[in-house]
């Protein structure tokens, strides 16, 4: 077992709207990443994926708002540092991140070279300007990107070349977590490729030590990370390695959510894809028993009521749903896809039977 | 750098194609109009009692001078053989005198008002609305309904305005005129102390006009640069938020330059109507007075420096602005 | 559609916009109704006449029910009596000849002055003076002493005999009831340099050139639109021509173009209605360029390419693919066009190039007049001051209407 590069425990926060209504987008979210690991996350848009992995940074500004919880990045609590300590110490050097649209995230009248010079003497460097662009040669270099790159401005470059410039940007101080928010959903499969094999060198040369990856395109998910968790609505509903994910999801909501992955295995033609009907619950006023409950097959009356912890099993496992493990597996076994409502016999038990 | 190249050779020859253009409107256009205007010089050099063979004498003399009695692309071609050497013939209303020497001394109040004032305007414009995005708050609520007014004044309400109060009311500055009307212009003391005198309420109508419009386009283009993306992230990178307020503001101080080539026209035209309002001894009163002697050869002039001025101002900011910003650059070497 | 009626309703801008133009439409409809005036009549002989209520002054004086009110006119009399020129003299002898302290003199309290005056004022103390000085002095201590004396006017006729008889005595707590006059003439904002009513002729002016701006908006409009959706679509050389034409317009002022094409159209044609269609056709390019770059972002859409490929005409895709999703673009641009229509309307007749008519006010117009009879250098605002505020309320409502329109149809501009 290595070394728990980050650790979050019960994590809260909000944003604000134009209208000033809070929306809780990241509710009680606890997670561990040891070195050397990867975890995705996965989740439909509008559950608070893109909002958790700016909270993750402790670094907060309108319209984010921290609410409670903890961050421990390699044993420091950064939850309740300053915002400017945070800023020199832990950004980018500690967690580093690469934003949903890097098409945009560079300015783009700006020279590459000029940018990390201002990104490495934000953080107190003591190099001279020559060292730094001998350093970010170097670099660039070994993660396949040519070294006259530095002399364009961000314009001058591709989509996915402008991609991998962030990427190579954001890992320069060689942070402990790296959280990328959909790195590659905007590019074509060439470069997504690219993006990927580079994500891969970076963890495996060091340069990261730890990589937490959000999206929503799931089989991308399987093939990068060791570990997944689905998100619904602020909340984790389901987690475990990537395989016990993808081919044991528990969880109502995760269960459905996998059955839409096309995994290139033997008997995949047979799986049908199902979608999941209606809509997320409003983050603004967030529903008081099971958030899921509105959309569940499987939903009691209790369910709307009762709102579920996460839960261990099988080990490292986790759920979160009132339901057994047993019974939900039986319930799917049963196949018919009942919809909430139709109260099956003795049902009730199954919330007992723990 | 060779497409570099041939993006400026293709840009000027582009605007030397406009002045073409422009130069055959400006002359064609003034001799459209119908009437005869060599016919009431005649008349009013002759007094009235003529007999009709004289009358005719004294017009045909006219006609030979002004050469109106030749077919329209003779006259073009002359006209634009003599423009070339700055010869714009003689002026109808202030007969004998030529045309270039009436463009000549009122040009450079023209350029000496208007493009300090229009750059000044321009930067206190810019400055007020970055500020006002980045202040936001009450700063930014109190000054944008103002300014939103204030750039909806036109130039010469301005002028009046200013005129009335600082002029007439308080007393405090000239209201006609470039200088003293008692005053022959030399480099004296006097003279250059009357000339600043009067070049307050004209430079100042303009200014306060010109920041109000720029303020407003200044504010919105900052507002969308802070909610750019590069901003959030060089955020999360740890860089600090006066560096990047830095980034934000060249990045929207860079189409604002464009946008004062494209407005440039419509502001030279509202600040000749102001001029006239106070007298000043410009284009736009010159222009006034064309208008009202029916002086095609003076009108057509200042219609053509005026052109002119307008198409060199829009080249330079053009090719100013290929080189400073890359975006621009980038577009240009596809 | 309704929704997005509810929502440019949701914006205060645009409310605030609204709210404004509707008031100086709704004046301009109603105000004719209840104020049935010719508004180019000459009314006062005489530029100038400054804003206020006039009485007949014969009617006044004949007037047979005279009230007695016990109010003090001796402060408004004063007033009347000296100007500010006479004030000035009097403080300048006070303090130099009287021996008074600057401090001590009020110039705004005539009462006081006066007083003050009375007390210290003796043709002695005149020290060294020109006799032209010495004669005003005693001018002024005349009109001082008359000013303070409250007697009452005696209004008489030449008798047969020539002596004069005493028909009428006017005391100066008589007081006449305006309501038993018959004739009396409320000129709110005072008259123009042809003596006619500001107020009426501002109405009517207000009326035509917010049609000018509109004949000119929906003519640019119209023609940029046309164009712009031409270029946008088709293309290749079409496109190339257009924008030519286009990019020349938009370096070439247009304020030039349409002083050459006012110029040239002479005198005799240049109605308020030909001023409109001129600037009409001078105020395109900008409308065109922006609806041939929308068409252009559109172009390539799936919805327009679907079309395509179920072999629409084009004629079809321009109306039901393209011209639907600028609708909003387009009326934004017509606002503008509509009021940078009426302030070229007044920059033209300022530099004598608008509507060459007496027959129909224009706001320019009556700038243009103004400013001709040196309004602004006599002191008459109220002839220059209302149409200068009026064109800044219109060009102000619209375009706050449009940033409105602007907020709600961009959402990356909110806020």
């Amino acid at each position: 077992m290595g070394k728990v590069m980050l650790e979050v425990k019960n994590l809260k926060t909000k944003y604000v709207t134009r209208f000033h209504e809070d929306v809780f987008a990241v509710d009680g979210v606890s997670l561990k990443i040891e070195e050397g690991r990867s975890l995705g996350i996965a989740g439909e848009s509008g559950c608070g994926k893109s909002t958790l992995a700016l909270s993750l940074m402790g670094y907060y500004f309108a319209p984010l708002h921290y609410l409670s919880g903890d961050i421990i990045v390699d044993g420091v609590n950064i939850a309740g540092m300053k915002p400017d300590e945070v800023r020199r110490k832990v950004l980018g050097q500690e967690i580093a991140y690469i934003p949903q649209a890097a098409m945009n995230a560079l300015n783009p009248t700006m020279k590459i070279n000029d940018f990390v010079n201002d990104v490495m003497y934000a953080h107190g460097s003591k190099m001279k300007k020559s060292e730094i662009r001998e350093m970010a040669e170097a670099r660039f270099n070994e993660l396949g990107l040519p070294p006259e790159v530095l002399d364009k401005h961000a314009v001058e470059l591709s989509g996915g070349m402008k991609q991998r410039t962030v990427i190579a940007i954001s890992t320069i101080l060689s942070p402990k977590v790296l959280i990328a928010d959909e790195p590659s959903s905007a590019l074509d499969v060439s470069s997504q490729k690219l993006v990927i094999r580079m994500m891969r060198q970076l963890m495996q040369k060091g340069y990261i030590k730890s990589m937490i990856f959000i999206t929503h395109e799931l089989p991308l998910l399987y093939n990068v990370t060791d570990d997944i968790a689905v998100m619904y609505a602020g909340q984790f509903v389901e987690q475990g390695t990537a395989n016990e994910m993808v081919f044991d999801p528990v969880h109502p909501y995760a269960k459905g959510l996998m059955g839409s992955i096309l995994v290139p295995e033997a008997g995949t033609r047979e799986v049908k894809l199902t979608a999941i009907p209606g809509t997320p619950p409003n983050l603004k006023h967030p529903p008081e028993g099971c958030r899921f409950a509105d959309r569940c097959p499987y939903a009691v009356p209790t369910c709307r009521s009762l709102a579920p912890e996460m839960k261990t099993f099988s080990g490292n496992r986790e759920y979160r749903c009132l339901f057994s493990v047993k019974k939900l597996r039986e319930v799917y076994s049963d196949g018919t896809g009942r919809r909430s409502g139709e109260k099956p016999a003795g049902i009730d038990e199954l919330i007992a039977d723990q | 750098m060779k497409g570099m190249k041939k993006y400026y050779g293709q840009k000027i020859l582009w605007y030397l194609l406009t002045l073409v253009c422009a130069v055959i409107l400006n002359f064609a256009l003034p001799r459209m109009m119908p009437g005869n205007p060599v016919s009431a010089i005649a008349a009013r050099s002759l007094g009235g009692n003529e007999s009709a063979t004289t009358i005719q004498k004294v017009y045909d003399d006219y006609a030979e001078k002004f050469g109106v009695n030749k077919p329209m692309w003779e006259q073009f071609l002359i006209w634009a053989k003599n423009a070339l050497r700055g010869d714009f013939g003689v002026s109808f209303s202030q007969y004998p005198r030529p045309v270039s020497d009436i463009i000549a001394s009122a040009v450079w109040w023209t350029v000496a008002l208007q493009l300090p004032a229009i750059l000044i305007g321009w930067i206190l414009g810019n400055l007020l609305g970055a500020v006002a995005a980045y202040l936001r708050g009450v700063f930014d609520k109190a000054i944008l309904p103002l300014f939103l007014f204030i750039s909806n004044i036109p130039a010469f309400g301005m002028a009046v305005v200013l005129l009335w109060v600082f002029g007439i009311q308080l007393k405090i500055a000239p209201t006609s005129g470039g200088y003293g009307f008692d005053m022959i212009p030399n480099m004296s003391w006097t003279f250059v102390k009357s000339v600043i005198a009067h070049y307050q309420l004209p430079f100042w109508s303009i200014v306060l006009i010109t920041i109000g419009g720029q303020a407003i386009g200044m504010r919105s283009m900052s507002i969308y640069e802070l909610n750019a993306d590069y901003v959030k992230y060089s955020r999360f990178l740890g860089i600090r938020d006066s560096k990047i307020v830095g980034y934000v503001f060249h990045n929207a101080m860079l189409p604002q330059i464009t946008g004062l080539a494209l407005s440039l026209g419509t502001m030279i035209g509202g600040a000749l109507v102001a001029e006239i309002i106070f007298s000043y001894p410009g284009l736009g009163t010159t222009i006034l007075a064309a208008t009202t002697g029916q002086d095609y050869p003076l009108l057509s002039a200042c219609t053509l420096i005026i052109t002119i001025m307008v198409l060199i101002a829009n080249l330079v900011v053009e090719l100013l602005y290929g080189v400073i910003d890359p975006r621009v650059k980038a577009a240009q070497q596809d | 559609m309704k929704n997005t009626l509810k929502q440019v309703f949701h914006s205060g801008k645009f409310i605030f916009g609204f709210v404004i133009f509707v008031f100086i439409l709704l004046m301009c409809i109603f105000y004719p109704i209840f104020v049935a005036k010719d508004p180019l009549k000459m009314i006062g002989s005489g530029n100038f006449f400054p804003p206020g209520t006039y009485v007949s002054q014969q009617e006044v004086v004949d007037s047979n029910s005279i009230y007695k009110l016990n109010i003090d006119t001796s402060a408004s009399r004063f007033q009347m009596a000296l100007s500010v020129e006479n004030r000035a003299a009097m403080q300048e002898w006070l303090i130099k000849y009287g021996g008074i302290a600057e401090e001590d003199i009020d110039v705004t309290d005539a009462e006081g002055l006066a007083k003050l005056w009375i007390s210290n004022y003796s043709a002695e103390k005149n020290g060294k003076m020109t006799s032209a000085k010495r004669k005003a002095y005693k001018r002024l201590d005349e009109a001082v002493q008359k000013a303070m004396k409250d007697s009452p006017l005696y209004l008489a006729e030449e008798g047969e005999d020539g002596s004069l008889q005493q028909i009428k005595k006017i005391g100066g707590s008589d007081f006449v009831n305006t309501k038993t006059l018959g004739s009396t003439e409320t000129f709110l904002l005072g008259t123009d340099n042809f003596g006619r009513d500001v107020l009426t002729e501002l109405v009517a002016a207000t009326k035509t050139s917010l049609r000018i701006g509109l004949i000119a908006g929906l003519i640019a409009t119209a023609i940029g639109l046309l164009l712009g959706l031409l270029a946008g679509y088709m293309g290749g050389t079409p496109d190339n021509l257009i924008m030519f034409v286009t990019n020349l317009f938009t370096v070439i002022p247009s304020f030039i173009i349409l002083i050459l094409i006012s110029y040239s159209v002479g005198d005799a044609a240049r109605g308020a209605m030909t001023v409109a269609v001129i600037i009409g056709i001078t105020a395109w390019p900008w409308t065109c360029r922006s609806v041939r770059s929308q068409v252009i972002s559109l172009r390539n859409r799936d919805h327009v390419n679907l079309s395509k490929l179920s072999g629409h005409s084009m004629m079809r895709i321009i109306f039901s693919d393209i011209l639907p999703y600028i609708m909003s673009y387009v009326v934004m641009a017509m606002i503008l066009q509509i009021s940078s229509g009426i302030l070229a309307e007044a920059q033209l007749s300022i530099i004598g190039l608008g509507p060459s008519t007496s027959t129909t006010a224009t706001l320019g117009l009556m700038m243009n007049w103004a400013m001709t009879y040196s309004a602004h250098l006599n002191g008459s605002w109220w002839a220059f001051f209302p149409v200068v505020l009026v064109i800044a309320l219109i060009s102000f409502s619209l375009n706050l209407m449009n940033t409105g329109l602007d907020q709600v149809f961009n959402p990356t501009l909110r806020d």
